[in-house]
């Protein structure tokens, strides 16, 4: 290969590999998020680290909110609007879903905490956003999320001031695959 | 007929409603005095929501507050603190920096110009460096930049103080093409804004009332038929989200701009100083009408505030409903609102 | 240490009638399948002033349509083009086409294909002292790609795109406006249109390094590269690095329109803000790649009429890699609004205010060349001086935008209108003019009139700030961008740009003008027609140079240690 093909071919490697971490940034940037909290993601813990949790005497105020993308034939609200909860024990929200269609309708739900920076204190042990709900023709359900705020937060010099977080919802009809 | 049809709907709330204006019935009257263009006192009737609904009169906007003016050349003149000190950051920091370094750059051009051109300096120089100046040049942007940066980043460490845990959340939703204000902790207070049409121009929401019918309408193109109305002198949490593609949250006089994403929810504090009528536009790309999705605040104080929510059937509880104890889980939204032991003094 | 203006010595002898180097293909042959450096700087060079002028007679469509509340032009344009009668809604949605492709063709089909394509290809080689570009046929692809890429835009506002004809989505095609927001086969054909353009740029990009890293003439160092090669060396790296970000986002524009996926959807996990993440990561890096190459070309020009060498050339050119590289790190300042936390704002804010400093240095340095220079102000002069004031008038609005609780306010209105065209349109766009007047007689072998070119310098140095000063203040009131209409108390100052624009108009009708008293009369050119201070290779060869230039290899002596 004589040089100019050399260097051509290297540098072409250079474009090709900006090409692939351009594709790559994709789950770089989710793992990104769920590992820092950047951009208020929640993080989400098993049962045997939330046991660790010990809770402290401190109170900090949740508040919840529900948004239905337009073309999801769906009633969905938080049952509360906001609740207190101690911080490190775990506690308990519920949503409520209803299918207004004739048909069966799946959904996926898309979160996030605001403030944003708050998100990697707040650690959900069970969401019904880890995965697709299906509500049958008029089906209403309780869809119950378990989580705790970890007091870590309280270490936190910008987010020990949040006298509220806010836990918001959107959910989305699930995109078919090739549609 | 501002929110009538609304108010209309909500008849199931009529008890909290008329509760509530009972309550508010006696600083209604202390407020009278000030509201002199609000004609404000019908909602003091104590009548059927729908009725009061129907009596709510807009403030009257005024000119050249809270809105552009006439060849106007500065920032609109500013109702928060954080817009304030913005401003003063651009007027008084970044503004005489930028001028002066324009002006220096200026004066150099002209200066080398008359003194070293072909006939005043025949014989060029062959000078090529100066390891002195060069140094210097690099480090005095640098000194400038910090002098800068230090109230740069103060301004935006101020954003961190969140709001308070009962201050007034506001839910913004922006759609193609209006948008859509909810008080989630007020009753099941929710409407659409939609800009007013211009007499004499193509419709641009069809069944929404012309600019310029009723006396309180401000300029054409800011002016919208449900104005989002929020209390002055309080921090109030606005989250912003969008129902379609992405919007922008913009009032220029408030210094406030924060986009609506689809998917997700984001937050900011808005503290309105004083009264007023005050105006923005939707600031990001959002498709046909991107142009005609105005956003118009009604800032009052929290009375006049609390008597207005009174009137769209809401309720005026949020105060008081962030530090009840944990309400049981089962417990259903519309029982929660604690208006019952709500007082408008609060 | 060697600075690059006065160490050449040229050994190269133009041997001009030489038929053997001036031997050229017939006419398809050469301009259709060309391997000549300056055939295709040539055709960059009129292709892109083919697409400035639609790109400009499109913002004149806006700028008419501005200049008073109300619409009154757009409805007509829309019946125009679409043949028949159209709806308002029509009507509007033809704003954000126009919009769309004003910003395109500005940024991919002008102010690119110009400088880098034209400029680049014209004296890159001929400065290195190298016969050609590396690679002759791949050149010729790279041109013709971008040929492919506008007409690809141009498809796309003939066919569907939601409400009417066309992409209106801004040039920065944010998700979900572009996915699910935009029905319709415009979008794609828009798409696609950046695809062919990326693809042309990331060849020529490989072209101009291995030509500029492997194909100097001995002697000529790196150090010693002219600036202006260093400049289109910065550039193919930024083009090289962020270019295949934005092909990578787009492309996945194009499968969550059409083939399923979520990326930028939240219905599937997806986050929109990530598409801006990625278009800004390509994104502002392509505001360098267009200034970079106009910094080089002032030098040359500031160098040769200072007839001095240029200040501080180091410096210089690494105050050039120096932006290249701070551009990768500062993408999300035109995120501010989006809902970024506190702290990356401090970052972006902190991160963005760096790239002022190696700027300052290039302002600085252009002055301390003419600073004891014995100035001569050509036409290439003048427009290079009125470069370096309006830069620097755009790059101080940029420090204000770089303040994140700043740009809370001016984010999206008047003010960054105002703010990117004084560094690009008042801007780079100036130091196109520059470039052509200094180096238009050797490339076409024919003299410009002297006085049409500072006439049109001042006609539209009048013009532009006619137009775009106002904007300031535009901004600073609140007016957001991409809006077709206005209340009234915007009037007088779109009022005022609006009559600026006409101004502008008649610059470019002398620029038009002075091209054609160019070829008709203009006197023939010598071979170094800017005298002792044009000292670069290209002025060793007679004007235009010949179809085949240094067969013998010119070496650079270095005799210019201080």
């Amino acid at each position: 290969m004589n040089r100019n093909a050399r260097t051509a071919v290297s540098v072409g490697m250079l474009a090709v590999g900006m090409l692939a971490l351009g594709y790559a940034s994709v789950p770089l940037y989710r793992i990104f998020c769920q590992v820092t909290g950047f951009n208020g993601t929640t993080q989400r813990v098993d049962e045997a680290q939330a046991a660790t949790v010990i809770p402290t005497g401190k109170q900090i105020s949740i508040r919840f909110d529900g948004n239905v993308d337009p073309d999801l034939p769906w009633n969905f609200r938080p049952e509360q609007t906001t609740d207190r909860v101690t911080i490190g024990a775990r506690d308990m929200a519920v949503f409520l879903a209803k299918n207004t269609s004739d048909h069966p309708v799946t959904g996926v739900a898309s979160f996030n905490v605001e403030p944003e920076y708050t998100g990697k204190y707040f650690n959900k042990i069970q969401c019904f956003c880890f995965s697709e709900q299906t509500l049958q023709p008029g089906e209403e359900v309780r869809m119950p999320v378990l989580y705790y705020v970890d007091p870590e937060l309280l270490k936190d010099d910008d987010a020990k001031a949040v006298e509220q977080i806010t836990l918001s919802y959107t959910f989305h009809r699930k995109v078919e695959e090739g549609s | 007929m501002k929110f009538g049809d609304r108010a209309l709907k909500r008849a199931m709330t009529l008890k909290n409603t008329l509760l509530s204006i009972a309550l508010v019935a006696a600083p209604q009257a202390l407020m009278a005095q000030e509201a002199a263009a609000d004609a404000a006192p019908a909602a003091a009737d104590a009548a059927p929501a729908a009725a009061a609904a129907a009596a709510w009169t807009p403030m009257m906007p005024t000119p050249g507050k809270g809105m552009p003016v006439d060849q106007g050349m500065t920032f609109q003149t500013q109702y928060s603190p954080l817009g304030e000190y913005a401003q003063w950051m651009h007027n008084g920091v970044l503004m005489p920096i930028i001028t002066v370094i324009s002006l220096f750059v200026l004066f150099l051009l002209i200066w080398v110009m008359a003194r070293y051109n072909s006939r005043a300096n025949p014989v060029a120089s062959k000078n090529s460096h100066n390891t002195l100046i060069e140094v210097v040049w690099t480090l005095v942007p640098v000194l400038i930049l910090v002098g800068v940066a230090v109230p740069s980043i103060d301004l935006l460490a101020k954003q961190f103080k969140p709001a308070p845990a009962d201050a007034l959340t506001v839910k913004v939703t922006g759609n193609q093409w209006f948008w859509s204000y909810a008080y989630p902790d007020n009753g099941e207070v929710e409407f659409d804004s939609k800009m007013l049409n211009e007499p004499g121009a193509p419709v641009i929401n069809a069944g929404v009332r012309e600019v310029g019918s009723l006396p309180t309408d401000g300029p054409a193109q800011l002016e919208v038929d449900n104005r989002l109305v929020l209390p002055v002198g309080e921090p109030i949490r606005l989250q912003i989200t969008a129902s379609d593609v992405i919007h922008s949250f913009a009032i220029p006089s408030l210094w406030f701009k924060l986009d609506a994403v689809p998917g997700r929810l984001n937050e900011k504090v808005l503290f309105i100083e004083e009264p007023g009528v005050y105006y923005g536009q939707c600031s990001e790309l959002c498709g046909v009408k991107h142009g005609y999705m105005p956003i118009a605040i009604e800032a009052l104080p929290r009375e006049k505030f609390n008597q207005w929510l009174v009137a769209q059937g809401g309720t005026v509880g949020g105060k008081q409903e962030a530090q009840a104890a944990p309400a049981p889980a089962a417990a259903p939204v519309e029982a929660a609102p604690s208006a019952e032991a709500t007082g408008p003094a609060a | 240490m060697a600075t690059t203006a006065d160490t050449f010595q040229a050994h190269a002898e133009p041997h001009d009638h030489d038929h053997d180097h001036d031997h050229k293909p017939a006419f398809f042959a050469r301009w259709f399948m060309s391997t000549n450096h300056k055939d295709i700087g040539t055709m960059y060079l009129i292709f892109a002033i083919f697409a400035g002028v639609i790109g400009g007679a499109i913002s004149g469509i806006m700028r008419l349509e501005l200049a008073e509340p109300g619409i009154q032009y757009l409805q007509w344009w829309a019946n125009f083009l679409g043949g028949k009668e159209a709806t308002f809604d029509e009507a509007l949605h033809l704003w954000n086409v126009l919009i769309t492709a004003h910003g395109l063709i500005m940024v991919f089909f002008l102010v690119m294909p110009a400088v880098i394509g034209g400029f680049g290809n014209w004296f890159v080689p001929l400065m290195i002292g190298a016969p050609d570009m590396a690679f002759p046929r791949m050149n010729n692809i790279s041109f013709w790609l971008t040929v492919a890429g506008f007409i690809s835009l141009m498809a796309s506002s003939l066919v569907p795109g939601g409400t009417g004809q066309g992409a209106g989505v801004g040039w920065t095609v944010y998700a979900p406006l572009s996915t699910y927001g935009s029905q319709g086969p415009a979008m794609d054909f828009a798409i696609f249109s950046l695809h062919l353009a990326g693809a042309g740029s990331i060849l020529g990009a490989i072209n101009f390094i291995t030509t500029i890293f492997n194909m100097r003439a001995p002697g000529m160092t790196l150090h010693k590269m002219p600036l202006f090669v260093w400049s289109v060396l910065v550039t193919a790296f930024l083009l090289l690095l962020a270019l295949p970000v934005l092909a990578a986002a787009i492309t996945m524009l194009l499968t969550d329109r059409n083939f399923g996926t979520t990326f930028f959807d939240p219905a599937g996990g997806g986050d929109p803000v990530l598409y801006q993440h990625l278009f800004w990561f390509f994104g502002h890096p392509e505001v360098y790649i267009m200034i970079l190459p106009a910094f080089g070309i002032i030098s040359q020009i500031i160098a040769t009429f200072s007839k001095k060498p240029v200040f501080g050339y180091l410096g210089m050119a690494y105050a050039m890699v120096a932006i290249g590289v701070v551009g990768f790190i500062v993408w999300a300042h035109h995120m501010y609004t989006t809902g970024l936390s506190v702290d990356t704002k401090m970052y972006f804010t902190a991160a963005t205010m760096v790239i002022a400093v190696p700027t300052g240095v290039k302002i600085f340095s252009w002055i301390a060349t003419m600073w004891g220079g014995s100035l001569e102000f050509k036409s290439p002069m003048v427009w290079a001086i009125g470069f370096i004031f309006l830069f620097t008038v755009g790059g101080v609005t940029g420090v204000v935008l770089a303040n994140g609780g700043v740009d809370d306010n001016l984010h999206d209105t008047y003010y960054v209108v105002a703010h990117f065209h004084y560094v690009l349109s008042l801007g780079a766009v100036t130091a196109l003019f520059a470039g052509f007047y200094y180096w238009f007689p050797k490339m076409s072998g024919r003299m410009h009139s002297e006085f049409l070119s500072h006439l049109q310098f001042w006609v539209f140095f009048v013009g532009v700030n006619l137009i775009f000063f106002p904007m300031h203040f535009l901004g600073l009131q609140g007016m957001p961008r991409r809006y077709p209409d206005y209340t009234a108390a915007y009037a007088h100052w779109n009022e005022v740009a609006t009559f600026g624009y006409q101004i502008m108009a008649v610059s470019v009708g002398l620029f038009f003008l002075n091209v054609i008293y160019a070829f008709t009369m203009g006197r023939k050119a010598e071979g170094n027609y800017w005298g002792e201070g044009a000292t670069t290779l290209e002025w060793t060869l007679s004007s235009p140079p010949p179809f085949h230039q240094y067969e013998t290899l010119p070496v650079i002596e270095d005799k210019g240690h201080h």
